[in-house]
């Protein structure tokens, strides 16, 4: 016996079961992987499950069965409802990336140069990303209003300019939903953004202001390479989110006029709880996570494979 | 009488009020060491009003009712406004044996909680004659194939026609005729006609008393969808036409096809932006509660109209309650709660129409000429079927109308596409 070895053999016997497995990963993710498996895992696996069944809410019976997944996919709706999901998806995505990099920008900026109000802009940006998404959607409803004292049209009128059919006209409720959802992520965004700006090494800047790079070329050549690996994990968490969006949408919208905004989300939801039919349903979550994960997987290919920060 | 004496007179007097208003304290009522539980589902009928007076008035209720059952205790679960959501879990949770012991049923998917044999019977806890005082069809809806009643409907509610009489004095009668008043009524500022046209139940539930006024029928007899077909196809179109020609006419705003709200309404007659509204019974008290007496004053209601005279319809709708527990002794008390809570006390608290003819004369709030009139209109009335298919068509419908009033899709077009979304979900339920 080695001299180690008798040093552990005295130990408590806890202490020795830690020895035992030390630099063994399973014992120790063993926990987590059991709480994942059944809180996360089960559910999923039960979701597949009903999606090759014809499981409804209110029949006693029910059998496995491909019949669900073809009708479902071959819906003539479903084509109409990734289409909106798309559009959706693409302007949330790329409105909360934009505008969330430029609060970011203008955050850093005022903090060098010590002028008040950062925290306030930062905190009120916050505040947005806080609030549940049916208040969200309640929110949105009443400045959308079109009503003779909505907020936003009585705004227009103040300044001379027609009211607009925010909900009512099918293209214009699409930008409504995807303003109010921008409104809501942009937070998230800034978060990221400014945590990715701060770690750049002002050195690079220095650099650059040395070889005479203007603004523009500081903020092509130096920043945007240096945010790239935030830009992607960032888009990747927001499209995930927002393909997911359903509380806000319904709230301000129900997915109408008619099915101008009735994304992919709110279809299972419809699917589920107004025709009871939960295989159907499963499908389309099936189809949802298919589009999360092939997002994901596909900007993951462009993230950068060494650490650049 | 001694000094203790008066003292404890005057401390059981003051006392009172205190132990009624600690008996519903948050989601508990009653004492929470009370050997025996009764969970209960509800929706805002209930201590949790979003009135205050209201919620007051269910607070004294809710006090009573359980001071005279000591025993017991009520946890309550509030229902969320998703009502095609949370009757759809909770039909769930039933299958799966995970309900309350009591909750609220929306009356149009009662039969689906019925078929599936997840409600115990109320028959043995409810007198006969109870049971004769209510509207037929109130009682057909509550009775399964054996007879038995397994809940109990107690309020009901219909749609009429609101109008200001200052702008719209005399009540139109046939669509024409409220079709001309509403264009008049934008000659004076107004917005014309207001009535639910978004994505939600309302939407559906108003417009059909426009079909239903033809005698057009949504489902047959063995709850498949018809509406597309033969004679119902006609008439189903003349009805979607008719709101389109209101919104293409100016008639009604085109803001309509995204109104998803009653509440709409009462703040468009607050702002004094709209003169004609199609809203539900309910509507009259919230329009007392919130405009000034003397703008209140301008305000009247009549039946929906027809396409000609003689051709009328409206929608019925309403609550129940019902249980889902084995235990005999809850089902009692579940039973016992709609009865001493529900029957009669909440209709008069809430000014919801009761579902028992003798109701009407021993409240006096319904002596009312407001309410008498309402309930001479549930003549009129007629329910949504209880078919496993309804909240699909009713889905489809609420699709066709944005597509149809915002010039998406032809008429003909959008009821061809709802009616065959409509037999695809059929085929598979």
């Amino acid at each position: 016996m080695t001299v180690q070895a008798h040093k552990v053999a005295r130990l408590p016997w806890h202490e020795r079961v830690g020895y035992r497995f030390a630099g063994q990963p399973l014992p120790w993710l063993l926990p987590v992987i059991l709480i994942l498996g059944f809180f996360y895992l089960y559910p999923v696996f039960d979701v597949f499950r009903f999606a090759a069944t014809d499981v409804t809410l209110i029949g006693q019976d029910y059998e496995y069965t491909s019949r669900t997944i073809q009708q479902t996919i071959t819906n003539n709706d479903l084509p109409f409802i990734l289409w909106i999901t798309l559009i959706f998806t693409a302007g949330s995505v790329i409105g909360q990336q934009l505008l969330g990099l430029i609060i970011a920008m203008v955050v850093i900026r005022a903090e060098r140069r010590r002028l008040f109000g950062p925290t306030i802009l930062r905190t009120t940006a916050l505040v947005a990303w806080v609030v549940p998404g049916i208040a969200v959607g309640l929110i949105w409803q009443m400045l959308f209003s079109e009503a003779p004292f909505g907020g936003l049209n009585s705004l227009l009128r103040m300044f001379g300019i027609s009211p607009v059919y925010w909900l009512s006209d099918p293209q214009m409720a699409m930008w409504s939903v995807i303003i109010s959802n921008i409104w809501r992520g942009t937070a998230f965004s800034m978060v990221v953004m400014y945590a990715a700006l701060k770690a750049i090494d002002p050195v690079l800047y220095e650099a650059a202001e040395v070889d005479g790079a203007s603004g523009t070329q500081k903020f092509r050549f130096v920043t945007l390479p240096q945010l790239r690996a935030a830009i992607l994990v960032n888009m990747i968490l927001i499209t995930i989110q927002t393909v997911n969006t359903f509380d806000a949408i319904i709230a301000l919208t129900g997915g109408g006029p008619g099915r101008a905004t009735e994304v992919i989300s709110l279809y299972a939801f419809n699917i589920v709880f107004r025709n009871y039919d939960l295989a159907a349903g499963s499908v389309i979550s099936v189809i949802m996570l298919m589009i999360s994960l092939i997002l994901s997987v596909i900007y993951a290919l462009f993230l950068p494979k060494g650490d650049t920060t | 009488m001694t000094r203790l004496a008066w003292l404890l007179a005057a401390s059981t007097v003051l006392a009172h009020p205190a132990v009624a208003q600690n008996l519903v304290n948050g989601s508990l009522v009653g004492d929470r060491d009370a050997p025996n539980t009764l969970t209960l589902r509800l929706t805002s009928d209930g201590p949790g009003n979003n009135y205050p007076a209201t919620a007051e008035g269910y607070n004294e209720l809710y006090s009573d009712f359980i001071r005279n059952h000591p025993e017991w205790k009520i946890e309550m679960q509030l229902m969320s406004d998703n009502i095609g959501q949370e009757q759809a879990r909770m039909l769930e949770q039933a299958r799966a044996g995970r309900a309350p012991d009591c909750a609220a049923v929306d009356s149009f998917v009662l039969p689906q909680f019925i078929s599936n044999g997840v409600l115990a019977s109320f028959s043995p806890y409810f007198s006969d004659e109870e049971i004769d005082q209510l509207f037929p069809f109130i009682r057909d809806g509550i009775t399964g194939e054996d007879g038995e009643i397994y809940a109990w409907w107690w309020n009901t509610d219909l749609r009429v026609l609101y109008r200001n009489e200052t702008i719209v004095p005399e009540a139109p009668e046939t669509w024409e005729e409220l079709k001309e008043a509403a264009i008049a009524s934008t000659e004076d500022g107004m917005e014309g006609l207001l009535f639910n046209g978004g994505r939600w139940e309302g939407t559906t539930f108003d417009w059909l008393a426009n079909y239903w006024a033809q005698g057009g029928d949504l489902v047959d007899e063995e709850g498949k969808p018809i509406f597309g077909e033969g004679e119902n196809r006609e008439k189903f179109l003349t009805a979607v036409n008719y709101f389109k020609d209101l919104v293409d006419s100016g008639a009604a705003p085109r803001r309509v096809a995204n109104i998803a709200s009653y509440d709409d309404f009462v703040a468009a007659a607050a702002a004094g932006t709209s003169a004609l509204f199609i809203g539900g019974n309910w509507q009259y008290s919230q329009l007392e509660d919130t405009l000034p007496a003397e703008t209140f004053e301008q305000w009247t209601f009549s039946p929906i109209p027809g396409p000609t005279l003689e051709e009328r319809s409206t929608g019925t709708g309403g609550w129940t309650f019902g249980s889902f527990s084995d235990d005999p002794e809850k089902v009692e008390m579940c039973a016992n709660l709609v009865r001493e809570v529900y029957m009669g006390p909440a209709n008069a608290l809430q000014q919801q129409l009761p579902t028992r003819a003798d109701l009407y004369d021993q409240y006096e709030v319904f002596d009312t000429p407001a309410n008498q009139t309402f309930a001479e209109a549930l003549d009129d009335g007629r329910a949504r079927p209880g078919a496993a298919i309804y909240p699909e068509i009713s889905n489809q419908i609420q699709i066709m109308m944005g597509d149809v009033l915002t010039g998406s899709k032809t008429p003909e077009d959008a009821l061809d596409d709802a009616y065959q979304a409509a037999l695809d979900a059929y085929e598979r339920l």
